[in-house]
């Protein structure tokens, strides 16, 4: 159990999150309504040089399918780009410690992990990335794959605009997004870590003789600007192998607690940021309520043993700090962590395992709020089918078509982290890299695919998963458990474009009411379906006594 | 509308420029101000003994003299470099550095206590950093430490 000052730090965090959040989103929402703003001085030459650049025409409005294709095409030549610079970096400059390219798999599985916001780690960075590699490829895609998260997201919501005619354009979108967004917040986020001891060089590893006369290498690097954006994008991929637990990545308790706020700002500002652009403010109680409802939740089974600073936590950090974390790491899917998962209590992990499969507390900034609405709209179809009258919602019946939709996207997760987590033991891939088949060993091969599926990206595994078998499998699950929900959620959307809208709505989306049902719904729902798998994992792991971890 | 498929040049382009935006503009703009404005913290914190670099504030060292603290064991931490040891078990290393240096083991106490870090009002616990504690016993005591420096 947590006692009152942790409980007090607990709140001051999240209420500070809450309100920093809320104070953005009217900014974030006249960035994509197109409002003038006091930056258009700077800022629309520059973004109007870039389309004539890339010839294209900003009062060009898409389609759902067009605006979803053109995200995809991109992300996959941004793929392309980086899977070059991954494999070539031997020959490629900055690159001081003269790491050799990866393997075609390593480098397949890192540019599709970070592409789409998952930023599962098959490598160590700082014993087989080039500075140029940490800038080119794992830092651009961590800029690129919250853009695109963060469009999709907007885009479906604009299909629920009353009046909407289109989704607007993914380029304007995906360059205004970075313009304004993500490279100014970053700018300010990386200067600050950097005050606080993030390092930020493109100097070699610097050696030093210790004043007992031993040799020591300083892994240094241009670490911070690729910390700022990791957080702030929800992306998790460290730029050491140890994560946020490194001293360069987070020196301190500050630098711990501005991280978990970088977290949960985007994610949460965009639930606001739904109301702006609705213009009804109360519809965004369901997504809040239901959100950080089923966060507390998670917090309050992560906080059921306590977490004493033990074996694989750092001591700046400490237990608590740690379990925390954990528990808003994955709420969030970024995936970033500040201790080794096996010190985590199973409880600690039955938590995130619970982030990651609900997704939406509040989730991905973007893909968070838009599996909030796939909750939504499930609930409000249960609820119709409960009380008898056509489920409607913000005046929108709600079609077959529509359940249809929503229910596939709900199926996408149980399909492709079940079938793989059965797979990758029959096929011997788990008895190959010496994991048993107990609760220990079966936790860390669903949390691999579920970490995956979630776009999340901490795992167990590591480097140990650097295995064609793990990195191929992992790379499909992320690649499905990323676009097959975006596109069909972008599909549910483009779909709302011109439908009749009632003037009295039935049910009433913004009561408490409503949003209780919507968690329970979703415990219902995600409980149910991955029950069987989180008892063989954690929970027996749990009442196996493992209550110091994992070991 | 009338133009539902995208085509190549705004895709690739995009992509291309995104990558030297984000991947070339914005890390090159951060360490030239970090480097300039913020030279100690942008290199790594590197400390110094009598002008010689001696490690970084925030990396563990693994310190084996029984004059000096020693940090957590490299398997102990997530990190493997974890700088920082607990209050209480910097405490427990005093009695040791005392007999081994003949130091009064209420100065080594009043230097452990007088470099707490890690608390800010309800925020955390205390803790020492272990290079920057041996720091301070050499420079304050130069002759018993002199065979360990250089």
């Amino acid at each position: 159990m947590i006692d009152a000052p942790q409980t007090l730090s607990l709140i001051l965090i999240l209420g500070s999150a809450l309100g920093l959040a809320w104070l953005i989103s009217p900014y974030l929402a006249r960035v994509y309504r197109r409002t003038p703003s006091r930056f258009d001085r700077v800022l629309i030459p520059i973004e109007h040089g870039i389309y004539r650049l890339l010839g294209v025409d900003s009062g060009h409005v898409m389609g759902w399918k067009e605006y979803f294709l053109a995200g995809v095409l991109v992300n996959v030549v941004q793929m392309a780009l980086a899977f070059l610079i991954l494999t070539s970096q031997g020959f490629l400059p900055l690159n001081p410690q003269g790491f050799p390219g990866l393997s075609w798999d390593l480098s397949f599985n890192t540019v599709v992990s970070f592409a789409t916001n998952t930023n599962l780690q098959h490598y160590a960075g700082e014993s087989s990335l080039s500075y140029l590699s940490q800038m080119t490829a794992i830092q651009f895609l961590q800029f690129t794959s919250a853009a695109t998260g963060m469009c999709m997201g907007i885009a479906m919501v604009r299909g629920f605009v009353v009046g909407s005619k289109d989704m607007g354009n993914f380029y304007v979108d995906f360059v205004r997004t970075l313009t304004r967004i993500l490279l100014p917040f970053c700018f300010i986020a990386a200067l600050l870590l950097v005050a606080l001891g993030v390092p930020q060089t493109l100097g070699g590893y610097t050696s030093v003789t210790t004043v007992e006369g031993a040799t020591q290498s300083i892994l240094v690097g241009p670490v911070a600007s690729l910390v700022a954006i990791m957080q702030l994008g929800t992306n998790g991929g460290g730029y050491f192998g140890a994560n946020s637990a490194y001293p360069f990545m987070n020196p301190s308790q500050i630098t711990d607690i501005l991280e978990i706020g970088l977290m949960l700002l985007l994610p949460t500002a965009l639930l606001f940021v739904f109301g702006e652009l609705l213009g009804k403010k109360r519809e965004v109680r369901p997504f809040l309520i239901g959100a950080y409802g089923l966060f507390i939740i998670d917090l309050a089974i992560a906080f059921i043993p306590t977490t004493p600073l033990g074996l694989g936590i750092e001591t700046r950090i400490g237990g608590f700090m740690s379990a925390f974390w954990t528990v808003v790491t994955t709420a969030v899917t970024t995936g970033s962590v500040n201790t080794t998962l096996v010190a985590m209590h199973p409880l600690v992990i039955l938590s995130a395992f619970m982030g990651m499969l609900i997704q939406a507390t509040p989730g991905g900034k973007g893909v968070g709020l838009m599996y909030m609405m796939m909750y939504i709209i499930i609930t409000v179809f249960v609820v119709g089918l409960m009380s008898g009258r056509t489920p409607e919602y913000l005046g929108i019946k709600i079609t077959s078509r529509d359940v249809k939709l929503v229910m596939l996207a709900f199926l996408v997760h149980p399909i492709i982290i079940l079938i793989p987590t059965v797979v990758a033991y029959a096929s011997g891939a788990v008895a190959a890299i010496g994991l048993g088949g107990g609760a220990v060993g079966f936790t860390q091969v669903f949390y691999e695919f579920t970490t995956s599926a979630a776009n999340n990206g901490s795992d167990f595994l590591g480097t140990l998963a650097n295995t064609p078998f793990f990195n191929v499998s992992t790379a499909m699950v992320i690649l499905v458990g990323r676009y097959a929900p975006i596109g069909i959620l972008m599909a549910l959307g483009g779909s709302m474009i011109g439908r009749k809208r009632s003037v009295v709505s039935g049910l009433k989306t913004e009561s408490f009411t409503f949003s209780i049902v919507l968690i329970g719904t979703i415990l219902v729902l995600v409980v149910l379906t991955f029950f069987p798998f989180l008892a063989l994992g954690p929970i027996l792991s749990y009442f196996q006594g493992n209550v110091n971890g994992f070991g | 509308m009338e133009n539902s498929k995208p085509n190549y040049r705004p895709v690739v382009g995009l992509a291309v420029l995104s990558l030297v935006i984000c991947g070339l503009l914005f890390p090159l703009a951060i360490t030239g101000i970090a480097q300039v404005i913020l030279p100690f913290q942008a290199n790594g914190e590197i400390v110094q003994l009598n002008g010689h670099s001696v490690g970084s504030s925030l990396i563990a060292q693994g310190f084996n003299s029984p004059k000096l603290f020693h940090a957590r064991a490299s398997n102990q931490s997530a990190s493997g470099v974890d700088p920082d040891i607990p209050l209480s078990d910097a405490l427990l290393q005093v009695p040791r550095i005392s007999s081994a240096t003949n130091i009064p083991s209420t100065t080594i106490t009043s230097i452990v206590n007088g470099n707490v870090e890690g608390t800010i009002w309800i925020f955390g616990s205390p803790y020492v950093n272990v290079l920057k504690l041996n720091l301070i016993l050499i420079e304050a005591n130069p002759t018993v430490y002199q065979n360990l420096t250089f």
